[in-house]
């Protein structure tokens, strides 16, 4: 993907790697894009000071739309992949509900080649399950995954029926293709936010929980009659999480949610405002509170943030006609070690597990600073309080519940194989001759 | 002599193959006599379609005849089956019109079985649903062993069954049958077109054509891939472009002397690419032309024409 990188030596961060059971104040050697070496005092010519800096390995975001091609108002490879390196993340999926939608193998080979010229990160390409998104005609899974799928996923919609989604699933198996589901059921889910107090209060047509639940039952049985591996993503409600936990050892099945279900609840849609719609919508205070305790216990496996770019046209309208979708990477992680780490509901290196080692693990040799590994890395201050505003967000939209908020932790580098992809410290890197 | 079915191929032997086989070659050398001398001279047999199929219809037809039965016939499209007939009263009456031997074809598993229950006629199973279809697995073996040079030439090769097994009478019965001659067996399909348990015969799943050769394939069995398997519902596969890719035998899967066969009709350009049906390596101008000796080696056995010491 890049040329081999010149070695780097990170001096004096406090490296915490969950897989290979870092959690100390030491350096790293990268070389050739590899992680070469740990271990305190390392010398060499090239070297960046990281005296209270954390270094996390780089995290993973399975499930991001980067609106290219198509909406390039609103994202582009380019920048929807800066602000994945402002959030510290090293590897995305990109997922296909674009225009034209992913589920043709050159358009799949157009994307790979876009992503090696304009991506400053690590991106792979979700394609179509079915064509168009439509729910009926399987795409051509084995001829896409030789284009350069990475895995499958109608996301943005749910599924049709049931006997569909079966079907895509055992044709997912044959193929090698891993499946994201977004699970909905579009019977059940008629509204546009949770169907709660604030919604009842509010007069804003609701969707219930069980349009979450239901699809995710149906989806969670299916897993486990074809034995397809399934990711269920976005789990937002507290049953849907438990359904994951049953389900967990007699299926192929893991499942992801998002730094906004862990932190925000549906008391938003009190504001009214098309800015705090999103798809699952947000739920009240017990779901996320049992999602977030879902996610400590490892029922759910990771994060992901389900970046959502959206231009203002489509965001600042009445709630219930406004686009569904939040931004994500750039503030993912200090979403979440404000709101659960600070507060003790979730360690630390849980929350690194979540956002590099458990999904690295899922798109595979990804996620760990073990010696050998790919040198994507973040380095990240826990200490430094900024606030989220628009005016300097990386990405091209502008649409993140966070705005005016103060979080705790913030992204200071980010590595992707040994070079630096996104530096708020690069006068720290010293060259010795 | 007790009349002989033939159901299904399940329990067939490596010695009932043997015994078909040699009549097949002495009914197509002529020496089981013909219309006027033939094996089954002064014999009824009766044809009941209640599913279109002109191929093997007129095999059989033409088996009997040949043979010097006499030839019933009767489909639902000549309406000589009333519509909505229920088999078991159609087989009823052909048993009193004292047929030796009832041939049937039917759209639903398990009707062979059902109608030999009602009569006393040996019963053949001319297809019947997903079930079996134990002729076309005979022929099959026929024209294998004449491409080969003898039954014994079968024992210990690869064939792989390639397509459509879950929807395939020919996959069930070709299965046992290759068995019995001491071949090895593999399936190539998606998981779409297999049963959700998949080794059901306790077989190795195979992802392509391309890999079947590597699993070391003698033969390819190409099965029919109906249309509507493309089209109708939610489609069990994405594309003929996809399908032809991963599951159709092109000419690049015979340069190394491995055998094409398929049941027919071909699809040419899904299960196999139009310029190999007439290839060398294709044996399926064979099997059309087994199809009349096969059929007539069953007959003579079924109604006992023909001496038979092979089990039931
Ligand atoms: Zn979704
Ligand atoms: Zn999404």
């Amino acid at each position: 993907m890049r040329e081999a990188s010149r070695e780097l030596i990170i001096r004096g961060a406090h490296v915490l790697d969950p897989l290979s059971g870092l959690d100390e104040v030491t350096d790293v050697r990268l070389a050739a894009g590899r992680v070469a070496e740990v271990g305190a005092g390392l010398r060499g010519a090239r070297r960046l000071d990281a005296d209270g800096l954390h270094l996390f390995p780089g995290f993973v975001d399975v499930h991001a739309h980067w609106r290219t091609p198509g909406r390039e108002d609103e994202e582009t490879i380019e920048t929807g992949s800066a602000a994945a390196a402002a959030g510290g993340f090293t590897s995305v999926v990109m997922m296909p509900n674009t225009d034209p939608i992913v589920d043709k193998p050159v358009i799949v080979s157009g994307l790979v080649r876009r992503i090696e010229n304009e991506s400053r990160v690590r991106a792979h390409v979700s394609v179509a399950l079915h064509e168009g998104l439509r729910g009926e005609r399987l795409t051509e899974m084995r001829l896409l995954k030789e284009a350069g799928a990475f895995c499958v996923s109608d996301d943005g919609l749910g599924t049709q029926s049931a006997g569909v989604l079966r079907n895509g699933m055992l044709y997912a198996k044959t193929a090698g293709l891993p499946v994201i589901l977004h699970c909905e059921d579009h019977t059940l889910a008629t509204g546009a936010v949770h169907d709660g107090v604030p919604a009842a209060l509010a007069g804003i047509p609701g969707s219930p929980a069980s349009a979450e639940d239901a699809a995710t039952a149906t989806a969670l049985v299916l897993a486990t009659e074809t034995g397809a591996k399934v990711h269920i993503t976005h789990v937002s409600t507290a049953l849907s999480a438990g359904l994951v936990g049953y389900f967990k050892d007699r299926a192929d099945v893991t499942a992801d949610t998002t730094p906004h279900h862990l932190t925000l609840t549906d008391e938003l849609v009190g504001t009214l405002d098309g800015m705090y719609r999103v798809n699952p919508p947000l739920r009240p205070e017990k779901h996320r509170r049992d999602v977030g305790e879902a996610l400590r216990g490892g029922i759910l496996d990771f994060v992901a943030t389900d970046h959502a770019p959206h231009s203002l046209s489509e965001k600042d309208l009445p709630l219930e006609e406004a686009a569904p979708g939040f931004l994500g990477h750039e503030t993912a992680f200090a979403a979440i070690h404000t709101e659960l780490v600070l507060k003790d509901k979730l360690s630390l290196s849980r929350l690194i597990e979540a956002m590099a080692s458990a999904p690295g693990r899922w798109i595979g040799g990804a996620g760990t600073l073990g010696v050998g590994a790919p040198a994507d890395l973040a380095l990240v201050d826990l200490s430094e309080e900024w606030t989220v505003r628009p005016e300097e967000m990386v990405s091209r939209s502008r649409n993140s519940p966070y705005l005016g908020q103060k979080l705790r932790g913030r992204l200071v580098g980010t590595v992707v194989g040994g070079e630096l992809v996104y530096d708020r410290i690069g006068e720290r890197v010293g060259e010795r001759v | 002599m007790r009349a002989r079915d033939f159901i299904g191929t399940q329990d067939v032997t490596r010695e009932d193959l043997r015994t078909v086989l040699d009549l097949a070659q002495d009914f197509a050398k002529g020496r089981l006599g013909g219309p006027t001398d033939g094996a089954l001279s002064g014999k009824t047999v009766c044809l009941a379609f209640f599913e279109a199929s002109t191929r093997t219809a007129v095999s059989f037809e033409l088996a009997a005849r040949r043979a010097g039965a006499h030839v019933i016939s009767i489909s639902e499209k000549g309406s000589a089956i009333q519509k909505g007939e229920s088999l078991v009263d159609t087989v009823v009456t052909l048993d009193a019109l004292e047929a030796d031997a009832i041939v049937i074809r039917h759209p639903a598993a398990g009707a062979a079985r059902l109608a030999a229950r009602h009569t006393g006629a040996a019963l053949v199973n001319a297809g019947d649903g997903r079930g079996q279809h134990p002729t076309q697995a005979l022929l099959d073996v026929y024209a294998l062993s004449e491409a080969l040079g003898g039954l014994d030439e079968l024992d210990g090769r690869r064939v792989a069954v390639v397509g459509d097994v879950l929807h395939s009478r020919v996959a069930r019965s070709v299965i046992p049958t290759f068995q019995a001659a001491g071949m090895e067996v593999a399936l190539v399909a998606p998981r779409t077109l297999l049963p959700l348990e998949a080794h059901a015969w306790n077989l190795p799943v195979i992802s392509s054509v391309d890999d079947a050769l590597d699993w070391g394939a003698d033969v390819l069995y190409a099965l029919r891939l109906q249309k509507e398997r493309m089209t109708e519902g939610s489609p069990r596969v994405p594309s003929v472009a996809e399908y032809a890719r991963y599951y159709g035998v092109a000419r690049r899967h015979l340069a190394t002397g491995t055998l094409l066969m398929h049941p027919g009709p071909v699809n040419r350009g899904v299960e196999v690419s139009g310029d190999v049906v007439f290839d060398h390596s294709s044996l399926i101008p064979t099997q059309v032309a087994s199809g009349v000796a096969v059929r007539g080696a069953v007959l003579a056995l079924a109604t006992g024409a023909v001496g038979m010491e092979i089990a039931a």
